[in-house]
């Protein structure tokens, strides 16, 4: 226990800080990028025709890619070298753990968006507000997923954990360790879903109140 | 930085002793007979044709023998590269620009063992030194163009590249893969790399051997790279031609951090001619290369280079060997060293997916790349990878089942002490991200039962079925509690089954999307199995592809399947 103490007195906090900040960062790119595609491919499911059945077949597919796997293939099936419309398109660690996700947010945000907008239409406000917390939702489920970046040698949270592990010797000390991580991971996720919870059930207690808006 | 150069040592049959008349007496005239005769053979000896018995009477034969042509051979074509490099009076040397201790460029001035050598040679030839730059791509095709007359580019001498150049032996230099990391580390061999993630650049013959040691690989382009992913803990181990790492170890503060753990895979450098027109030209850098060992100069070279002496040392007593040290020495099996040998074996339908992938070429342009099917070790990898991977995937989904059920079944308990353990588990596991949950998993299973495939497998499994089985099973127990709320009693967990069937079927899918995340902790999955066969072959972009193409349409079918099994729960509902 001693030799994580040491561990951990020195600068493991503001490291490990420092990498969930970049988990942060790559959900919140995930996202944006998600939520533009994801509206896209909700008006495209609503607009009818063949062009619904296109959109829902691009939804499945992003729905079935797994995310380890594509990125993977970002990583290695775009060429260091590689340039978009003239300027150099090389994917840095972070870029490409960020768009390996975009598949998942983006259906995600389909899904979520086409609820939505059936809500808009048949008149219910507050349904439609579900839209946010729902997003709120997959933001954090990003943050989760973007510990993926570990095994392209992205320097986030778990990578940090993982760096330090490998420093103890004792089988105890690294799940006190790990257990840490859980902790710190648990906590902003843990206090954004009881939001979201709280967020949802004061929503429907609203559209509960307010009938009227529904019809 | 110039070394000294050894000259030929003068050679003859022997020297006549010198010696008194008045002192000889009978013995001396036994002596003098035998001198006789010695004289005699001795001028024989001389006067006939006969084979010079070591390099340096060899060499010097040899060259006068080239020489005598000049100048009339000088404008004759298909003459050897030698006669070209005499008449030329200088030899066109292909060497890299950028390769620390071996060979830089800084201006105009050219340094390094290879440098060195090259001008060693030079001189031994009698000629000017033109040093033209080579990269590894280019230093076996300028020799064929005629564009250079000798390659000393920190080429390794493999099977594969005895078919394109003429390697010159004894070799100059001989590398190792050496794996670096943190000096704390505990990493002392092969074995030790089980599990562990080792930094490697692609395409690298010795990748090859580090899978079959289950170490995990960390592709980068550019070895360039590697010490700085070492310094920023990207990489805690990587695995690097020696010669490469060698000038970061002159670095203090490199050397203080981290350590040459092991070595493996050992290649012989060689300098290389072109196979045409170069028999004369390589049989006098062979002798060449013999007396620059024996004597030591290749030593001194690299002494003043600071690389590393130990193959040098070793030949140097190699070459003075009497069997050794002879003009057919560079041919004795015994003296010089074979090739590295890195033919992979080829599956037996190796030539018609070559023969499909120029086809597809040809029709479409694609340059499409199948190295899974071509080598046998490859195919091997990729069978398992499949097989492997739908083991996974069918476990976690069993799995993901289970823990569902049973953690639905505690958390719907009305007993406090069934309730309660439940939540707190599921509220762990749903607060650790799953690389995270994965790699406990590994850790608990390497510390309960020994290192295997199937420890790896069952912990992945075990893992993933947790992690969506936590939330799948949190849906069942809401399901229960919301049932009872609305004042159901008989069949409560059939009915909350049916209930949850929805967040069921999403967690079995989301099991199966997160099976390839295990290659993580070393499941030799699909993901896996093609990470180590793109790091000793070609292909990745196809490669790749078709991994992609494989888990979602293995993703897609777990999809319907789930489908039937959705309706299958709310049938069951509707029914109740």
């Amino acid at each position: 226990m001693s030799g994580l103490m040491e561990l951990l007195s020195n600068d493991f906090l503001p490291k490990f800080l420092a990498g969930m900040v970049v988990n942060f960062e790559i959900a919140a790119i995930a996202l944006v990028v998600g939520l533009a595609l994801g509206l896209l491919l909700a008006a495209g499911r609503l607009s009818g025709g063949m062009v619904t059945a296109i959109t829902v077949s691009i939804i499945s597919l992003m729905r079935a890619a797994p995310t380890f796997v594509v990125m993977f293939f970002l990583l290695n099936a775009i060429p260091r070298d590689a340039t978009l419309f003239g300027a150099p398109f090389a994917l840095s660690g972070v870029m490409t753990v960020a768009l390996s996700l975009v598949p998942y947010s983006a259906a995600y945000v389909a899904d979520a968006g086409v609820d939505s907008l059936r809500h808009l239409r048949a008149g219910t406000r507050e349904g439609a507000l579900l839209f946010l917390p729902n997003i709120t939702r997959a933001f954090f489920v990003l943050v989760m997923s973007s510990s993926a970046g570990a095994a392209i040698g992205v320097t986030e949270g778990i990578t940090v954990i993982l760096r330090q592990a490998e420093q103890l010797s004792s089988f105890d000390d690294r799940l006190v360790l790990f257990a840490i991580g859980i902790v710190m991971f648990g906590i902003p996720l843990q206090i954004a879903f009881a939001l979201i919870g709280l967020i949802q059930r004061r929503v429907g207690r609203v559209a509960v109140k307010e009938p009227a808006v529904e019809v | 930085m110039i070394a000294a150069i050894p000259r030929a040592k003068p050679e003859g049959p022997f020297r006549p002793q010198e010696g008194s008349l008045a002192t000889l007496g009978m013995t001396g005239l036994l002596f003098r007979a035998t001198a006789l005769i010695a004289l005699v053979l001795g001028l024989i000896a001389a006067v006939a044709p006969a084979r010079a018995a070591t390099p340096d009477a060899a060499l010097a034969e040899l060259l006068k023998e080239a020489r005598a042509k000049l100048p009339a051979a000088c404008t004759q074509p298909n003459v050897d590269r030698l006669i070209k490099i005499l008449c030329a009076k200088k030899i066109r040397v292909g060497i890299r620009d950028y390769y620390p201790l071996f060979a830089e460029r800084k201006g105009d001035r050219r340094e390094g063992y290879e440098v060195d050598v090259a001008l060693a040679i030079g001189r031994m030839l009698g000629v000017d030194v033109d040093f033209v730059r080579v990269n590894a791509a280019t230093r076996i095709p300028l020799l064929a163009e005629d564009r250079i007359d000798l390659t000393i580019a920190t080429m390794g001498h493999n099977t594969q590249r005895d078919g394109q150049v003429r390697f010159i032996r004894p070799h100059y230099y001989r590398s190792e893969t050496t794996v670096v990391g943190p000096r704390e580390l505990p990493v002392a061999s092969m074995l030790d790399l089980a599990g562990r993630t080792v930094c490697v650049t692609v395409g690298n013959g010795s990748n090859a051997e580090l899978v079959s040691q289950g170490a995990r690989l960390m592709l980068f382009d550019e070895a360039g790279v590697l010490p700085d992913r070492l310094k920023d803990q990207t990489c805690t181990l990587a695995a690097q031609d020696d010669s490469f790492f060698a000038k970061y170890f002159t670095d203090d503060d490199f050397n203080a951090r981290y350590f040459q753990k092991f070595g493996f895979a050992q290649v012989p450098w060689g300098m290389a001619v072109a196979r045409q027109g170069s028999a004369e030209l390589a049989r006098a850098l062979d002798l060449i290369s013999q007396v620059f060992h024996r004597d030591g100069l290749f030593i001194d070279i690299g002494r003043l280079h600071s690389v590393r002496l130990g193959f040098l040392q070793q030949q140097q007593l190699v070459w003075r060997k009497p069997e050794c040290n002879t003009d057919v020495g560079s041919a004795n099996p015994s003296c010089v060293l074979p090739p590295l040998n890195t033919a992979l074996q080829p599956t037996s339908f190796a030539a018609d997916v070559t023969s499909f992938e120029r086809w597809v070429d040809a029709r479409t342009g694609i340059d499409l790349a199948l190295p899974m099917l071509k080598a046998a070790p490859a195919w091997s990898l990729f069978k398992d990878g499949v097989v492997y991977s739908l083991v996974l995937i069918a476990g976690a989904l069993a799995a993901t089942l289970a823990f569902a059920l049973m953690l639905g079944a505690a958390m719907g308990s009305r007993s406090f002490l069934l309730r309660w353990p439940a939540r707190l588990v599921t509220m762990a596991l749903q607060s650790s991200p799953i690389v995270l949950t994965l790699v406990i998993a590994a850790t608990i299973a390497h510390g309960l039962f020994a290192l295997s495939t199937v420890t790896v497998l069952g912990a992945a499994i075990a893992a993933l079925g947790l992690a969506n089985g936590s939330n799948a099973g949190q849906a069942i127990g809401e399901a229960m509690w919301s049932l009872r709320a609305e004042g159901m009693q008989g069949g409560l967990f059939g009915r909350a089954l049916s209930r949850a069937a929805t967040q069921i079927v999403a967690f079995l899918i989301n099991a199966a999307k997160g099976t390839p995340i295990a290659s993580f902790i070393g499941a030799p999955e699909l993901l896996s199995s093609l990470t180590d066969i793109t790091s000793f072959s070609s292909g990745r972009i196809t490669t790749y592809s078709i991994l992609l193409i494989f888990y979602t349409a293995v993703v897609l079918v777990v999809v319907w399947l789930c489908g039937k099994l959705k309706q299958i729960l709310e049938h069951r509902q509707a029914a109740a």
